[in-house]
């Protein structure tokens, strides 16, 4: 299958992997897998006055998991997280041209911001949202 | 397709533990009964079903065959379709428990002990693949779908550390 250059790119040069530590009280942590394909995502935020001041991702999948992890952690940094919870699937997947059949790397990704955030608030006593 | 699926195609019972002397030989005939070299001067549309009976026939010999896909084939007739991503009807998500434990893995990869943390998943994932037949056979779709997931999972992580080895460092 054919790989966007931003795909490919992020593949290669991916940003922010690595881990915080998830015991940290601004460190939010969300774990998810894809079970069709076995891929599993980790990502975490660190969280200062309700924005994210850093973010780091640790991804076993394809290179699309991968690519979508990567850019999701780019974008966050700096970003509040009501802001952050805002971000879509669809998102990711125009930024990256993902095919249809890599549509649900980008799902993983939405998902996983979304738990690290819940993740957060659970730690802090706000009610998860949604 | 005539028959309701591969096990009825291939003429032989559905369950996972099946006659592989009468999958082997049922294919064979009824591939060469379909063998679209027997059509030759006959109508397209006869040909036509001709060789979609046989891609049928070599696509239900592939799954059934293969103990793994047989099982995941009977969890697909059963209503869950493992390669899907749907909440309803494609695989079951796996606990977080479960997940962190597949990222803990990696982690034990990376430290090394290679030959070890492989010993244990390939155990584990044969584990899996018996339990998901064991609830085949109990009728309980559900419970093997979450097996054979686990699987999947086990084999992915295998097969990243054949690929690592492979690579030339």
């Amino acid at each position: 299958m054919a790989y966007s250059t931003k795909v490919i790119d992020h593949y290669e040069h991916p940003r922010n992997v690595g881990s915080l530590d998830k015991n940290d009280e601004d460190v939010g942590t969300g774990i998810v897998g894809a079970p069709a394909c076995g891929d599993v995502m980790k990502l975490q935020i660190k969280v200062e006055n309700g924005v994210i001041t850093d973010a780091k991702f640790k991804t076993y999948g394809c290179g699309s998991a991968i690519a979508s992890s990567s850019l999701v952690t780019e974008w966050v940094k700096g970003m509040s997280i009501d802001k952050a919870m805002e971000i879509k699937n669809s998102q990711i997947a125009e930024e990256l041209s993902l095919p249809p059949v890599k549509i649900h790397c980008s799902v993983l990704a939405e998902d996983a911001i979304k738990a690290a955030i819940r993740d957060y608030q659970q730690k802090h006593g706000t009610p998860a949202a949604e | 397709m005539t028959d309701a699926d591969y096990f009825g195609l291939l003429g032989v019972e559905r369950r996972w533990r099946l006659d592989r002397g009468a999958l082997e030989r049922n294919y064979l005939e009824r591939s060469q009964a379909s063998h679209p070299d027997g059509f030759i001067g006959q109508d397209s549309g006869t040909q036509r079903a001709a060789m979609e009976r046989s891609s049928q026939l070599n696509q239900g010999y592939r799954t059934l065959r293969d103990p793994v896909l047989r099982a995941e084939y009977l969890v697909k007739l059963g209503g869950t379709d493992l390669d899907s991503s749907d909440p309803r009807t494609g695989a079951p998500k796996p606990s977080q428990a479960f997940l962190i434990e597949m990222i803990d893995l990696r982690e034990r990869l990376a430290e090394g002990d290679v030959a070890a943390v492989r010993e244990e998943i390939e155990a584990r994932a044969e584990q899996a693949l018996d339990a998901g037949i064991a609830a085949l056979d109990r009728g309980e779709v559900a419970e093997a779908a979450r097996e054979l997931v686990a699987r999947r999972y086990f084999q992915r992580f295998l097969d990243e550390v054949d690929a690592s080895e492979e690579r030339p460092t």
